[in-house]
């Protein structure tokens, strides 16, 4: 099965500063389910930086998608963007956009037309209870309702790698059941999942490796 | 609070870059102003150019034969003479003698008219020129000096010559002109391009974790610039034609040239507007093409250099 994702002995610092990862090897084939846990200040943030690429290795190698990150330009790291979904803890929305081009922004840099992806965007907000929104500004949404959006807006075109950090951080448990049930959904066509998370109920939900990052050294548990 | 998103109907898509970009505004500002500029220096060109084209015409459709008195010589047989050999050459549409009040005119303002009737003024004969089909200048001069050694020639052309750089010298500084103004609005663009990109880091970094290449991410920044450079050439376009109908109607008293002038733009003739006036639709045309193109090679260049 070919690897989605590959680290070889990857360390990461800010700076001057430590380590915060230090000698990350680690790999996920596609169709992998994983969660990544650990205290907080431990690393998960910065590692999931590195695998939406917007942070470099400081040493080691970082293979997405079988291409190696160091050895591609800018229009390579743009593709390998494109299949992957983020959801960021801190949501990332655009605050002048709806919520319907928010969560259709993805297809938009893709190259979609609005009447290609329209009724997708909307069955999607409807999913996560979002239809009645679909015109609201983020500013106007709470925290739950943004970060269902920067859920859908990451799993919109299906992409071949989701990463999502602290994806239920700011949901009712009955949401975060559905929204982990949606990661599901997209693992089983195929899509490699690796949710980034504290929540112990969301650990127990699905039947899956999980990776344990502590003081910058990754262990699977 | 509702954004500009696509409502059920597939609608038109919010932008991706916010319209209010406070940068863009200054910048349509300044290059109204500076189409303005520009399309007042056109005008110019045009104005003088018109000018020239129509001096230089009244000069070449005419020559002068001047006959100058020889002691000993009836100068009225000498001038018919010349006359009488004027009128057989061919490519010559008229010949007039002028009286000697004509030649003594053009003295007086040198020595005054006291006692002008006693010096020995030249005569002066004004013939007109086929100006489609003019004469062997170079023969009819040589002709004249074995008829009358006394005749001289005058065909205008040094003074058509000197119009003519003249024109060429007052064209070449409207064009530094705009060359300048042209070379200001880009340093402007430039200078606003990366004032909106700093303004928009944010959402340029989510269109590039978005997985958007720079070609798109300055498409939808540089959409902008062109309404920006298109917007301000007709504001500029407008204000100049404002400018130049004021000077030609209210512009001074009749008979004043650069009144007339003005007023000339806006006379169109039955065979169609002049092609002349063209050059002001150049400058939207270029203020539009400086506005997309100079925002799109700073955006590439700076979002390279972001990484």
């Amino acid at each position: 099965m070919s690897d989605v994702l590959n680290l070889d002995a990857v360390g990461l610092r800010y700076d001057d500063g430590p380590e915060v990862l230090k000698s990350v090897s680690w790999r996920l084939a596609k169709g992998d389910f994983a969660f990544l846990t650990g205290p907080s200040g431990a690393g998960k943030t910065s590692l999931l930086r590195l695998l939406f690429m917007a942070l470099k290795p400081s040493r080691g190698n970082l293979s997405l998608f079988n291409a190696n990150v160091a050895d591609s330009n800018r229009a390579d790291i743009a593709k390998l963007r494109r299949r992957i979904g983020v959801v960021f803890q801190d949501f990332r929305l655009l605050d002048h956009l709806s919520a319907f081009d928010n969560v259709a922004l993805p297809l938009r840099v893709a190259g979609q037309r609005p009447e290609s992806y329209g009724s997708d965007v909307r069955d999607l907000l409807d999913w996560v209870g979002l239809k009645q929104q679909a015109q609201a500004l983020p500013p106007v949404l709470s925290g739950g309702e943004k970060q269902r959006i920067a859920i859908a807006r990451a799993v919109i075109s299906k992409p071949e790698l989701l990463l999502a950090d602290e994806p239920t951080g700011n949901v009712d448990k009955h949401l975060a059941r559905r929204l982990i049930h949606l990661f599901g959904e997209l693992n089983r066509g195929g899509t490699t999942v690796l949710i980034a998370t504290h929540d112990e109920a969301v650990l127990k939900q699905v039947k899956a490796p999980v990776f344990h990052l502590a003081q910058g050294i990754l262990k699977a548990s | 609070m509702t954004g500009a998103g696509p409502s059920e109907t597939n609608a038109k898509p919010g932008a991706i870059i916010p319209a209010a970009a406070a940068p863009l505004r200054s910048l349509t500002a300044v290059m109204a102003v500076m189409c303005y500029l520009a399309v007042l220096a056109v005008g110019s060109m045009i104005l003088i150019d018109r000018a020239v084209s129509h001096w230089a015409r009244g000069l070449s459709s005419e020559a002068t034969v001047q006959l100058r008195e020889i002691s000993g010589r009836d100068m009225e047989t000498d001038l018919a003479l010349v006359v009488a050999l004027l009128q057989t050459t061919p490519r010559l549409s008229r010949v007039e003698a002028l009286p000697r009040e004509a030649g003594a005119k053009l003295l007086e303002p040198w020595i005054g008219m006291q006692g002008l009737d006693k010096l020995p003024v030249p005569r002066l004969i004004r013939v007109g020129i086929d100006e489609k089909n003019p004469p062997d200048f170079v023969a009819l001069e040589a002709a004249l000096r074995d008829a009358m050694p006394s005749a001289r020639l005058d065909t205008h052309r040094r003074w058509e010559s000197e119009l003519k750089r003249m024109a060429g010298t007052l064209a070449f500084f409207s064009g530094l002109v705009l060359l300048l103004i042209s070379l200001s609005a880009i340093a402007m663009v430039v200078f606003a391009a990366r004032a909106v990109l700093d303004s928009n880091r944010a959402i340029v970094d989510v269109l590039q974790l978005a997985g958007a290449e720079d070609r798109f991410i300055a498409k939808e920044i540089d959409r902008r610039f062109l309404q920006t450079g298109f917007r301000s050439g007709l504001i500029g376009l407008c204000l100049g034609m404002v400018t130049f109908l004021l000077l030609g109607f209210f512009g001074g008293a009749e008979g004043n040239g650069v009144a007339a002038a003005a007023r000339g733009l806006f006379y169109i003739p039955k065979d169609g507007p002049d092609r002349q006036l063209l050059w002001f639709l150049l400058v939207p045309v270029v203020a539009t093409l400086i506005g997309l193109l100079t925002s799109r090679f700073t955006l590439m260049r700076m979002l390279k250099e972001l990484g």
